[in-house]
């Protein structure tokens, strides 16, 4: 009876053993890396990057992509915690990164980006922004550069042209209001905050980076300025409903507003709806609101593709990464949704991206990190929520400076 | 024999209930009096997310939606859910007048949101057909209004259903007898039908009433609880507090308090309703 007893147990013990991980065990070998990434809808471009991917290194992806940021950013939290782990994950630069390399969750990407440069794979320029203590942290997914799409035939309709100064842009939209026609899109979901980083940006840049560092208060006379040039221009009726909720793909295809003002990336949104670059839309870089400064500030993001301290196969998601930042990766990347590139060595399609690429690559404008990034995300949250209310209530700006600044307050008085 | 076994037979059932529903649960509760962002350990604070509930400005906010929602739930779907259910019961082909009422309940609350989306936004068809200019999702609390109707068009059919039910159920002497005596119409109702329904009510308006608390997914699809953050309810502030600011800590001391209101309120409610009865 004793003996069947042990007998049982010691089988159970091997089962268990069996089933179980065994801290001790070499990594496994991957050929198809797990991709989590909060761009639901670039699933397709995913898919072919996956493919070039087993020709040129054998290994391929597979995309899971959320829509809801919030439900993605806890999903990959939670990782950290279990065995569920991305070999790849998508994040955002700034804070957000910060707190997860503090964490000790991420690989360092040192090594390829001292190679990268070495070989005009990536930029100098883009290496703060995924620098954390001294050390890079993953590479860049994708970056681009903000300014205004336009509908091009509308303008061509009323004799206009992409201005040169902030009063050119003012006269554009004028006489597009002398015409029925609202001259820009906004929302007060999410993406709330554009305006005020494009118009902070293009007034005092370097007040918007103290802004950003908790060195300048929401409440400082700047800050009130742009919020009040902000709703000058909402009062003038230039913009379109914040509560309309069609995509500002098909605003801008159906003239609902002539101008949209988004990051490179929302080219394939146009392009996605057969729009023609050059014939049904075209881009402008937005001119500053202060001629005094010395040069163009042109909002710039970049998302990183990152992995794992603890990745199942470290030496495949390291791989992977290397790859990515290739001309031959950043080619079909850029060219399949039509955006820009960080390789330096990537031709752009789009005649106007291009050159845009082109400029900001040659020292042309000061580079301002978007919003999103540049500020930290208890600050972002209020921030989001305060320019969603003023966007509709534009007589609240100062209530609404008060109340993000409040959360400022409360954030640096413990990160300074 | 059985009563050696007795706990295995319910083990399987109460170790689903604990870990699912029970630890989630102390573990939430734990958390509220931590601060935790969700990557580093939590670190017990006491009572300070508390203390911040009665300092938040948009908590006060998404309490006066809640109790619109409350309010609102209990009065139109089940108010004109009984209304329905007493004018169609008992006519001929009353169930066919029904059907409309019911088939929005077939949606989820994403396929709501697609179906009334376009037809609230500024833009959109009810400003056409209407002739006016209303931001029906920005201001508030006319946002939130906007949305409970959208919510009565959904849950108008379930609350007819089950009043349909309960008018079958009442047994028919008693009204056989009333109309006897010469009762009809609306006093036949007031003091004979709807006191014999009161047990089935009691259950609708409890329902009624919890949904109305927890209300999420329709504002969540709708207006995500803006403009701002004015038609936030409890439930969407504890989401955005905890998943979109990743401050767990203080969304967890909002869900301890939504918990105990909604424990509170229908405790309160169904004592009182058993006590009448």
């Amino acid at each position: 009876m004793f003996r069947s007893r042990v007998a049982t147990l010691g089988a159970a013990a091997l089962v268990l053993t069996a089933c179980g991980g065994g801290g001790g065990e070499a990594p496994q070998k991957k050929t198809e890396l797990s991709l989590y990434n909060d761009k639901g809808a670039w699933t397709k471009y995913f898919d072919e990057m996956g493919a070039l991917s087993k020709q040129s290194i054998g290994l391929s992806i597979k995309p899971t992509g959320y829509t809801d940021s919030a439900q993605y950013q806890a999903f990959i939290k939670a990782s950290f915690r279990t065995d569920v782990k991305p070999d790849l994950f998508t994040w955002q630069t700034g804070g957000m990164l910060e707190e997860i390399v503090k964490q000790k969750q991420v690989a360092d990407t040192s090594a390829i980006w001292q190679e990268a440069i070495k070989a005009g794979d990536l930029s100098q320029d883009l290496m703060p922004y995924y620098t954390v203590d001294g050390k890079q942290y993953c590479v860049p997914m994708n970056v681009a550069y903000w300014g205004m799409f336009y509908n091009k035939k509308i303008f061509d309709q009323y004799g206009l042209k992409p201005p040169e100064t902030w009063d050119d842009l003012i006269e554009v939209a004028e006489t597009l209001k002398r015409n029925n026609v609202k001259a820009f899109y906004h929302t007060s979901v999410l993406f709330s905050f554009v305006w005020f980083e494009q118009l902070l940006a293009g007034t005092d840049p370097d007040l918007y980076d103290r802004l950003a560092t908790g060195q300048a208060k929401y409440t400082d006379p700047g800050v009130v300025q742009v919020m009040e040039r902000w709703k000058q221009l909402i009062d003038a009726g230039y913009f379109i409903n914040p509560g309309d909720k069609t995509d500002p793909g098909d605003v801008l295809k159906n003239g609902k507003a002539a101008m949209v003002s988004f990051g490179t990336w929302f080219n394939t949104s146009m392009t996605s709806r057969s729009m023609k670059a050059g014939t049904d839309y075209d881009f402008f870089v937005i001119p500053n609101v202060n001629p005094a400064l010395p040069k163009t500030s042109m909002i710039f993001e970049s998302g990183p593709l990152c992995s794992l301290t603890k990745a199942a196969d470290p030496e495949a998601s390291t791989r992977y990464l290397k790859w990515w930042t290739t001309a031959e990766a950043q080619q079909k990347w850029a060219a399949s949704r039509g955006d820009v590139s960080a390789n330096p060595k990537v031709t752009i399609d789009d005649k106007a991206l291009g050159a845009v690429t082109k400029d900001a690559g040659g020292g042309e404008y000061r580079l301002v990190n978007r919003y999103f990034e540049a500020t930290p995300p208890p600050i972002l949250t209020a921030a989001l929520d305060g320019f969603s209310k003023f966007v509709t209530e534009p007589g609240t700006y100062m209530e609404v400076l008060q109340t993000i600044q409040q959360a400022a307050d409360e954030y640096w008085s413990t990160h300074q | 024999m059985l009563g050696r076994f007795r706990y295995g037979y319910v083990a399987p059932a109460v170790l689903l209930v604990a870990g699912l529903l029970y630890a989630p649960f102390v573990w939430t509760a734990y958390l509220s009096f931590t601060r935790y962002d969700g990557l580093e350990s939590p670190a017990w604070i006491g009572l300070d997310n508390f203390v911040k509930l009665f300092d938040d400005a948009a908590l006060l906010t998404s309490t006066r939606n809640t109790l619109i929602w409350v309010v609102g739930t209990m009065v139109l779907p089940v108010g004109l859910g009984l209304l329905v259910a007493v004018l169609s019961y008992d006519i001929k082909g009353g169930a066919w007048f029904r059907v409309p009422f019911m088939l929005p309940y077939a949606l989820s609350g994403a396929g709501l949101a697609m179906v009334w989306s376009p037809i609230l936004s500024h833009d959109g068809v009810a400003n056409r057909l209407l002739g006016v200019d209303t931001a029906f999702l920005q201001d508030s609390p006319y946002n939130t209004l906007a949305m409970l109707l959208v919510w009565t068009w959904q849950q108008l059919g379930v609350n007819t259903l089950l009043f349909v039910v309960g008018l079958q159920s009442i047994p028919k002497e008693p009204i056989e007898a009333a109309r006897l005596d010469g009762a009809s119409g609306w006093r036949l109702f007031r003091h004979v039908i709807w006191p014999l329904m009161r047990p089935l009510t009691a259950v609708v308006v409890g329902l009624a009433l919890v949904a109305g608390l927890k209300t999420f997914d329709i504002v969540w699809v709708l207006t995500q609880g803006g403009p701002g953050r004015n038609s936030e309810t409890l439930a969407v502030t504890m989401y955005k507090e905890t998943f979109v600011s990743s401050d767990y800590g203080y969304g967890s001391a909002v869900a301890v308090m939504l918990t105990v209101v909604t424990g509170l309120a229908s405790y309160l409610y169904l004592k009182r309703q058993v006590t009448a009865t």
